[in-house]
């Protein structure tokens, strides 16, 4: 049998390396990437709530520090208009359960100038924070702006919305997390 | 050993050298001097947009890019240097906001396996180049022959016939 040229061999020594090497990045992305599911535990979350938007909880806050309370997390941006559309109807919903459920708003992505006033201009009143190095929207797979994730007193995920939601929507949504 | 694994190993180094060299010239350099507009930009140009996959900060005209140059003039303007402005935008949204990985760490494997894989092919080519030209050289017929009684034989009956 011919011998093949030492060239080609390590030319398809190194084809073969380097997508071995793609082929391991993307299973280990698959495995780090995927997105969670309802039913499962929510992604452990930190994040630094803004000064004037820390509505009585730690500026450090955790998802544990909420344990025992289901929580709504909202990934927003203050140039996302439907984001701006559904404002309003989170802050209603806020003070609707304001002792039954703990809402939080993770900005994606923005400076405090830009983020506060929006804040501000909402009159939004519920712990919002900044999410540092994308951790929480990375933990969490958003792929964009609005996403909302329910969470239960237990801190299992009972659903996931990737649309702007209405105050029926919140409602409803919230009452499947006191049952 | 030969010598000519030297020559092979200085070639290699040569062209390691020459690589480092580029890739060090290809370094960012950071405005220091200039109005403070060429300054943010110059920063801005090293920073990807966050929504727009792909692009740089300084020639992306959406809002939030608008935003984030504009944070990028408010730290100048209150005597940070573009190290420390770049720091800030790291620390706050993570090392992806750079167009290119930082030089350290793990992200040091993104830059040398380029690099290891370009001296990798530089030495197997080296490899083939000279094993070819030895294969192509003159042997010497009468030493080759001479060991082989079958070659010498034949050689004999050979120059009989003629």
């Amino acid at each position: 049998m011919k011998r093949l040229p030492p060239l080609v061999i390590v030319a398809v020594g190194l084809v073969v390396g380097l997508l071995a090497l793609f082929a391991l990045g993307l299973a280990v992305a698959g495995q780090q990437g995927r997105r969670p599911e309802s039913g499962t535990p929510a992604p452990a979350f930190t994040l630094v709530l803004y000064d004037e938007h820390r509505a009585g909880l730690p500026k450090t806050l955790t998802l544990a520090d909420l344990r025992g309370k289901p929580v709504v997390l909202n990934f927003w941006a203050s140039w996302c208009i439907p984001c701006r559309d559904e404002a309003p109807e989170f802050e209603a919903a806020s003070r609707r359960y304001k002792d039954q459920v703990v809402f939080v708003g993770a900005n994606w992505l923005e400076i405090e100038a830009a983020a506060l006033p929006y804040l501000k201009q909402q009159g939004i009143t519920y712990a919002n924070g900044f999410d540092t190095q994308q951790q929480v929207a990375r933990a969490y797979r958003i792929t964009g702006v609005p996403e909302t994730f329910f969470i239960d007193r237990n801190g299992i995920l009972r659903q996931i919305e990737t649309r702007p939601l209405t105050g029926a929507d919140l409602d409803a949504a919230i009452q499947g997390l006191l049952k | 050993m030969s010598g000519r694994p030297g020559r092979a190993a200085r070639f290699i180094l040569g062209a390691l050298v020459l690589f480092l060299g580029v890739l060090l010239a290809a370094r960012p350099t950071q405005a220091q001097d200039g109005s403070l507009e060429e300054q943010t930009r110059e920063i801005a140009k090293h920073l990807n947009c966050p929504t727009c996959a792909g692009r740089n900060l300084a020639d992306c005209p959406t809002d939030t890019c608008a935003q984030w140059k504009g944070e990028i003039s408010t730290q100048l303007k209150a005597g940070r240097s573009a190290a420390q402005v770049t720091e800030y935008f790291i620390a706050r949204f993570g090392p992806g906001v750079l167009q290119e990985p930082p030089r350290e760490g793990g992200f040091l494997l993104a830059w040398i396996f380029p690099i290891v894989v370009f001296v990798g092919l530089i030495a197997a080519a080296f490899y083939v180049v000279r094993n070819s030209s030895r294969r192509g050289a003159p042997t010497a017929p009468a030493a080759a022959t001479a060991a082989d009684p079958y070659a010498v034989e034949l050689e004999r009956q050979v120059r009989e016939e003629a």
